[in-house]
């Protein structure tokens, strides 16, 4: 036995067999995982904002399979969509940027390409055939792949227009009575949004849409409150404060949880929402799901018809880890595009047009049950007829402009300048196009 | 104690408090002289030309007065309802120390939680409020809808949620004062209003001139209460100046602004609590 009391721990022939077995461990890994060895590098980092149950199980699912198949580490970070842009640009500024990031307002994705932040993403979206006015490429460069639209419909209680023996309103006269017609007690009319917040953003104006109402022209110049739009905004809000008081109290409160659980709990007639709302009544109440319908918004005379816009995509950041992110999103977008889509089957609508006759997306029970509304949600991307657009796509092409508008709350405060400080609608239109123009020059 | 502890501690402090608090501070301000269109662009040093935009702005003006309204109100009520509390629950009775306990449970409670259980109360179609008012033939209340309730509601939040803090703090105040003080205003004849306002408050002033301007403080950078509740709404009937900071700097991308209102909401804040030190010294000149 070794005295160690004479020699020491640390001997040189100590130092030097400990060195050896090193090398030799490191080199058996080597030889045992050439594929993690080869990768080398950090992990991909992926930022992502669909927080629902089973798509947070989705990525931890597919966060292993690909690593077990290509040997690159893939940390997923989830948070809610509001945060999401905070957090790229954060990290992009302290030195440790996201290498993909699920991105839901197309002005984000403007700004990070204009500073050089962001890849084109053209040989994963070219090969296909993509609903309307999803892509927004900037000068033939798409710079993010959508996976989904969230479309703010109106849903509608087939069986209380049975009761009331309504049909489905095509003029806003007709859509204001099915509204005071289905008031019965705490059962109210319909719940649109009109505070100063998101959901209002999304699910109010689509009515202004379909009557025509455009923010910019050509040039950008604001037009709201020109000859041929301020007379149809000021219809608008007219309108709106036809419906007001179909509504139950706390419209100005009113977000996206408050919309679907109404909906959904079956206090309101009619309300505006995408494709979550049947996920969660199949899930909450089963009863109400069976008597949902959706249309879309429509304009005062029955002419035309539109929907708001909403839609969700990733973005490859200009990192020193592009080209694997480029790889796990080739094969996100190939080999599981489906498997995410169906964690979320109904709200998650494709923004590939390819998908609504993949047999293995229809395969889905939600989807085959709800064909019905799937197949008019299709119609509502690839018919031309159909208006699909928002404030934040507003204007003649895509740009941050229109961004600046719907972050400031102009629209819902011109709603609110109406409907709470009672302002004449000519009055809430001058101020909404002035505000404007303050914030966009 | 050797004598390398004390400069050890110190400088760990003082080490921490550059870090954390005056480095990020003077960053902050740092960014109000510049230009920003976002996080990572490129800033561009514009002088004082972020105050001179944000003090020609109306809703700078409107942000601020709400900020003075809101917490100004909010302590007055929390301060007046807190020391009745603590008058309360300084008298003997049954099942005081249960009582002492629960009247300290909301200042416990997550702010996000409050504010979210309020709204749900509240809430026009599902809040048991509303259900409640219905069930008794009520008309409903529109909480949030106009904009003086919408700033009323965040005051009635606000002072439901800090009232205890006041009410706990005074109550051991209050445990302080001796009773020789009570007997003898009671053999002079003074019944218990006089004995509040001749005894205990004068006795008590320090610690109440603590409590507000602690208070103050708080209520005037209060963020999250209107930021859950009202977003700042309705048509900025409650944004004040650390909702529009935030709106400014994180919604518009106007960083320099949004630093420029935090700058200005500081050194204001700063200017009130000198001048309220003037008003209010805490030295006993007596």
């Amino acid at each position: 036995m070794t005295d160690i009391t004479k020699t020491g721990l640390v001997t040189r022939r100590r130092v030097l067999q400990g060195a050896s077995a090193l090398g030799l461990g490191l080199a058996m890994t080597g030889v045992a995982a050439p594929a993690l060895r080869a990768q080398g590098g950090r992990p991909i980092r992926f930022l992502n904002c669909e927080t629902g149950r089973d798509t947070l199980a989705f990525f931890d699912r597919i966060k292993a399979e690909y690593e077990a198949q290509t040997g690159v580490e893939v940390v997923v970070d989830s948070v809610p969509l509001g945060e999401a842009f905070t957090k790229i640009t954060n990290g992009i500024r302290s030195g440790t940027p996201y290498d993909i990031a699920n991105v839901g307002f197309v002005g984000h994705v403007l700004l990070l390409a204009d500073e050089g932040h962001i890849v084109p993403l053209n040989e994963l979206t070219d090969p296909y055939e993509w609903g309307n006015n999803i892509l927004f490429p900037v000068d033939g460069k798409v710079y993010w792949y959508p996976f989904d639209y969230n479309l703010s419909v109106i849903y509608y209680r087939k069986d209380l227009y049975e009761k009331h023996g309504l049909t489905v309103p095509d003029t806003w006269d007709g859509f204001v009575a099915n509204c005071e017609a289905t008031v019965d007690g705490r059962q109210k009319g319909c719940l649109f949004p009109i505070g100063s917040n998101g959901a209002t953003n999304w699910m109010s104006f689509a009515f202004m849409w379909a009557e025509g109402v455009e923010l910019f022209d050509d040039a950008w110049n604001v037009v709201l409150d020109n000859e041929t739009m301020k007379p149809k905004a000021a219809a608008y809000l007219d309108f709106m404060e036809r419906l007001y008081p179909t509504m139950p109290p706390g419209a100005i409160q009113a977000d996206y949880a408050t919309v679907l659980s109404n909906i959904v709990g079956g206090t309101i007639a009619h309300g505006p929402y995408a494709g979550r709302v049947l996920e969660a009544a199949e899930r909450d109440n089963p009863a109400v799901a069976e008597q949902l319908d959706i249309m879309p918004y429509m304009d005062q005379s029955g002419q035309r018809k539109a929907v708001s816009h909403g839609y969700d995509g990733w973005v490859v950041l200009n990192t020193d880890n592009t080209g694997r992110a480029m790889d796990f999103m080739r094969w996100l977008t190939t080999d599981r595009l489906i498997d995410f889509l169906h964690t979320a089957p109904v709200h998650f609508q494709p923004t590939r047009l390819d998908i609504y006759d993949n047999d293995q997306w229809r395969s889905n029970p939600l989807i085959s049950k709800y064909s019905g509304q799937i197949e008019t949600m299709r119609r509502m991307v690839s018919d031309d007829s159909m208006l699909v657009t928002s404030i934040d796509t507003q204007g003649p092409h895509p740009d941050t402009r229109p961004g600046k508008v719907f972050e400031a709350f102009v629209m819902p405060e011109m709603l609110q300048d109406k409907l709470i400080r009672g302002l004449s609608s000519a009055e809430a239109v001058d101020r909404a196009a002035a505000r404007m123009r303050e914030l966009v020059g | 104690m050797t004598r390398w502890m004390l400069p050890t501690f110190l400088a760990v402090g003082a080490i921490a408090t550059l870090v954390l608090i005056v480095g990020p501070a003077l960053y902050a301000v740092s960014l109000s002289f510049y230009h920003m269109t976002s996080l990572t662009s490129e800033p561009v040093f514009v002088g004082l030309a972020k105050y001179a935009d944000v003090l020609s702005r109306a809703e700078f003006w409107n942000a601020l007065v709400n900020g003075i309204v809101y917490a100004g109100v909010s302590i007055v009520l929390q301060v007046v309802l807190g020391i009745g509390f603590a008058l309360i629950l300084h008298q003997p009775f049954r099942g005081r120390a249960l009582v002492r306990g629960l009247a300290f449970l909301p200042y416990l409670l997550p702010t996000v939680i409050a504010v979210l259980t309020f709204k749900w109360m509240v809430d026009g179609s599902l809040g048991i409020v509303t259900i409640l008012m219905d069930d008794l033939g009520l008309p409903p209340i529109y909480w949030f809808e106009t904009e003086s309730a919408a700033m009323w509601s965040v005051i009635l939040i606000s002072v439901w949620l800090w009232t205890p803090f006041v009410t706990t703090t005074f109550l051991a105040a209050l445990q302080t004062v001796p009773s020789q003080l009570y007997e003898a205003a009671r053999v002079d004849g003074a019944g218990p209003v006089r004995r509040f306002f001749h005894v205990t408050l004068p006795v008590l002033r320090p610690i109440l001139t603590v409590i507000i301007l602690l208070r103050g403080v708080w209520m005037f950078n209060k963020f999250d209460v209107i930021w859950l509740t009202t977003g700042g709404g309705p048509i900025g009937a409650t944004e004040h100046l650390p909702i529009l900071s935030y709106r400014t700097a994180f919604a518009l991308f106007d960083i320099g602004a949004g630093a420029a209102i935090a700058t200005i909401s500081f050194l204001f804040l700063s200017l009130a609590v000198f001048l309220y030190f003037r008003a209010f010294p805490m030295e006993d000149d007596a």
